[in-house]
């Protein structure tokens, strides 16, 4: 029998009683660093693919980048768009341009935007803290809610309580997001005066030192709390449009989760043996539970990183989605793939964090 | 377990409702806040609008928001007034040109100094004319031709080999703002392609404008602060001015709740649906929406008739195409806009004659054929919605005989189709580069937009002979002259429907004043003043 074998057995960890299973530590920790070692080679290799897709379709897209960045007269002037094309490497090859892209990414240089004239990579740092900002509370609190809500509906199925849950989470993944930014900030801001306007800040109200971008967190460690009480009022309203969307979504598979485990044996017998709920609750459903719902948050998150386009405009919110927005309709290749990257490194690490995290949590996956 | 389940969501909830109470009391500082709800001045002005620079370096830029901010921290060696848009005054510099038009000497005004105290020089004035050149961006086309000379150290002679009537109206675009050669040259400024001062100039100013940069985000905000040293004519009002990048529908609430004083981007819808108290200043803008019917026979048959223009410029009724464009816009009476030297009465504008476009229809044997009407549908200029327009296009030439297929196509991709001129019919919209009409001679034969429309040289003399006369003609009285009658011909014979220019809507608080639209920065920061 090899070491792996002797844990393929997972002993009765999920067991009525909750005593761990008999794991030696050793090679324990010798099959999770292969099981982690193993997941990152893989997530290499996909980044590679990822360079490669990201610029072959980029690259597909019709039309010009010249006749999209230069104006209409400076297009008409070969001595002009010879040199921009020059400039961006536009005047080689495919093959050159993408070799070139690749031996400028080692040294994690993106290009520079044509729209911004900023190299990308510094373009995307200044973006993605914005964004964070936004999906980092978004996901807490969708998190937090919807797990809750989820579990209040798998515990009340087919009552009151349930019917309205999935009614509320229909109604939060339904609802077309823009649609909720629309009527969120028309009543909130313009009706009630009750949030902020547009953009991350009050006018004139200087932004905190950069630490890590995110302002309520730089104003935070910087002490300047009147910031700090600015950027979080900015907050509150696109977290809570986002969040609701979120909700939505979380709801519904917590509660077709937790019902799978509730319909469970050691449910019945835990039950059975006199446990309290909450035991019940936090040691065995929740647990049991988790791993699908795991899953929909890491990729809940991503979508969030990437998919606030809409969100982003109607706040002034100058995150990736307004980014990737601007690139694309103006054919900023460097900054499309730029996003595009980053985007496809979000989903290699929500995916790698989850399967690490699944083999943390269940045994059973690390050598699965 | 029961007691869990319900008091877990309760619990979260109650955290929510905690963190949007905390948030919702923070006062905003620093900001508008309700001290400008109330008008009275706090030393800043927010202008919304939806931003499209890429870089305020003058020898590079050439986007609208870019030109608003450039306006404010360059001066240029003349300019408009805010309020007359049709004759050129002194800024840095007053000039003399001799009589063929093909020398301007330009003295500058004495003791003007940049925002670091520096004199402007003469030298000044030769490193960003000759910087603009060389570094072949967006705006070098404005200087194509020019010469540059410096006499003496106040004295630059510009010099060019066909007369130049609109040399003056040029050298006052915002892109020709004077530079701080020192400052720049110490930053990797050039007047080659080897310069590297774009990234300085994009963090920093070094003008002798009203305003110094404090703040550029090219994706969301940008901030002017008002240049100490400033010693020109237009002194700034406000301490800073904060130009944010919003979108329209936002601009709007935020301009009627107070929250910005001016709003640049708002279609003549908005405008038309603006809240009671906000001011309102709706002028048609320079910017000329046409179509263009191929005259390449190679690219269409039908387009290339004669008849079939005809029966497009009978069938479009241009009364209702000002139904849907809102406040502010008016039908193009010529391919020239209203706001310029020579551009037509309302007399001569095109006729909408369904009668007279039936039989034009009927000769080209166009009925029924299908043509192919192209436009990017991602972009709305001066916040017409070219798909709606083209729609309602569709549907007037439908009533005529014609059968009309929509391409509608993002703007970047689009763009190809119409610069390499294969487009059958194209929406498109012409915004003009600098204050002169000479601008709009590029829809000639043979010229940048008459190629796009399969209009070679040599496809119509007369008109060449006016276009000529136009870029050459120095009397105001001739030159307007020419441009009507270059305006007329066009209408009658060109393969181009000037259809109509869209409203230009600038929002603004009451306590604002000195609100004029200007074709080519479409509004000068400094002088905006406060009640």
């Amino acid at each position: 029998m090899s070491p792996d074998s002797e844990l393929t057995d997972p002993g009765p960890a999920l067991g009525p009683g909750g005593e761990a299973g008999p794991v030696r530590r050793g090679p324990a920790h010798a099959v999770l660093w292969r099981y982690i070692g193993k997941r990152l080679l893989i997530a290499v290799g996909l980044l590679w693919g990822m360079t490669l897709v990201t610029f072959a379709l980029t690259n597909l897209v019709p039309g010009d980048p010249v006749a999209a960045a230069l104006g209409q007269r400076a297009a008409d002037d070969p001595a002009i768009v010879e040199r921009f094309r020059q400039q961006y490497g536009l005047d080689q090859s495919l093959a050159g341009q993408y070799w070139d892209y690749l031996v400028r990414l080692v040294h994690l240089d993106l290009g520079t935007s044509w729209q911004t004239h900023n190299p990308v990579a510094r373009d995307l740092a200044k973006a993605i803290p914005a964004t964070m900002e936004i999906a980092f509370g978004a996901i807490i609190m969708a998190a937090l809610i919807g797990i809750s809500f989820g579990a209040w509906s798998a515990y009340r199925k087919g009552k009151m309580a349930d019917q309205i849950l999935r009614l509320v989470s229909l109604a939060g993944i339904s609802l077309p997001t823009f649609w909720v930014a629309i009527v969120f900030f028309y009543a909130f801001y313009y009706r009630l005066g009750w949030a902020p306007g547009s953009g991350r800040l009050s006018p004139g109200m200087p932004a905190p030192p950069k630490i890590t971008g995110m302002y309520t967190v730089d104003a935070l460690l910087t002490g300047q709390w009147s910031v700090f009480m600015d950027a979080s009022a900015h907050l509150v309203l696109p977290t809570a449009v986002l969040t609701l969307y979120t909700i939505g979504l979380l709801t519904r598979f917590s509660r077709t989760s937790f019902l799978e485990v509730l319909d469970k044996g050691y449910i019945e017998a835990a039950k059975a043996k006199g446990l309290p709920g909450r035991t019940i609750f936090f040691k065995y459903v929740l647990r049991a539970g988790a791993i699908p719902i795991l899953t929909v948050i890491g990729l809940a998150f991503g979508s969030l990183l990437s998919g606030t386009v809409l969100v982003e405009s109607i706040f002034g919110w100058p995150g990736l989605g307004s980014y990737a927005y601007q690139a694309a309709s103006r054919l900023d290749l460097l900054a499309v793939m730029g996003v595009g990257l980053f985007v496809g490194l979000v989903y290699l690490c929500i995916n790698l964090v989850v399967d690490l995290a699944y083999g943390f949590i269940d045994p059973r996956v690390r050598v699965g | 377990m029961k007691s869990l389940s319900s008091k877990r969501p309760v619990a979260c909830l109650a955290a929510l409702a905690v963190v949007v109470a905390v948030s919702a009391c923070a006062e905003p500082e620093g900001g508008t806040g309700d001290k400008d709800r109330s008008g009275s001045a706090s030393g800043q002005i927010v202008i919304d609008t939806t931003f499209d620079v890429k870089t305020i370096d003058p020898g590079r830029e050439y986007e609208p928001t870019g030109q608003i901010l450039v306006k404010g921290l360059y001066d240029t060696l003349l300019t408009f007034a805010d309020e007359d848009t049709t004759k050129v005054v002194p800024d840095l510099a007053t000039y003399m040109a001799n009589e063929e038009l093909t020398e301007y000497t330009l003295t500058l005004e004495e003791g003007r100094v940049f925002s670091d105290g520096e004199p402007v020089t003469a030298d000044d004035v030769v490193f960003s004319l000759e910087r603009l050149q060389g570094l072949k961006g967006n705006p070098a086309f404005l200087l194509d031709g020019v010469s540059v000379e410096k006499i003496d150290d106040a004295t630059v002679k510009l010099t060019t080999a066909e007369s130049a009537p609109a040399l003056p109206a040029i050298l006052a675009t915002p892109s020709l703002g004077i530079l701080n050669s020192k400052v720049v040259k110490d930053h990797g400024g050039a007047t080659d392609d080897s310069d590297t001062a774009e990234e300085f100039l994009n963090g920093n100013s070094a003008g002798s404008g009203p305003y110094v940069l404090e703040k550029l985000d090219v994706s969301s905000e940008a901030i002017l602060a008002k240049n100490e040293k400033y010693n020109g004519p237009q002194k700034a009002t406000y301490d800073r001015v904060i130009l944010r990048n919003t979108e329209p529908a936002t601009q709007k609430m935020n301009v009627e709740r107070g929250d910005s004083q001016v709003a640049l981007g708002l279609s003549g819808d908005m405008a038309e649906s603006l809240a009671p108290g906000v001011k309102i200043e709706s002028v048609p803008s320079a910017t000329v929406v046409f179509l263009l019917v191929n005259a390449d026979p190679a690219v269409s048959d039908l387009t290339s008739k004669p008849d079939l223009v005809k029966a497009i410029k009978a069938g479009v009724d241009y009364d209702g195409l000002l139904e849907i464009a809102g406040l502010g816009a008016a039908q193009a009476t010529g391919l020239v806009p209203s706001v310029f030297l020579g551009a037509l009465d309302e007399g001569d504008a095109l006729k909408y004659d369904p009668d007279a476009a039936k039989a034009a229809v009927a000769a080209a044997g166009a009925e029924g054929q299908p043509i192919t009407l192209s436009f990017p549908n991602d972009i709305d200029p001066t916040g017409l919605n070219m798909t709606t327009l083209a729609e309602r296009l569709q549907s007037q030439l439908g009533k005529v005989g014609l059968n009309v297929k929509l391409a509608p196509a993002p703007f970047a991709t689009e763009i190809d189709a119409y610069r390499s001129g294969t487009e059958q019919i194209g929406l498109w919209y012409w915004n003009p580069d600098y204050m002169d009409p000479a601008n709009y001679l590029a829809f000639g034969p043979g010229e940048t937009v008459g190629l796009r429309s399969g209009w070679p040289e040599g496809a119509n003399a007369a008109i060449e002979q006016l276009v000529s006369a136009g870029y050459t003609t120095g009397d105001e009285t001739e030159r307007q002259k020419v441009f009507e009658q270059w305006g007329k011909a066009m209408n009658a014979e060109s393969p181009f429907v000037p259809l109509l220019q869209p409203g230009s809507n600038v929002a603004y608080q009451p306590s604002v004043t000195g609100v004029h639209y200007n074709p080519v920065w479409l509004i000068n920061v400094a002088g905006l003043g406060a009640n």
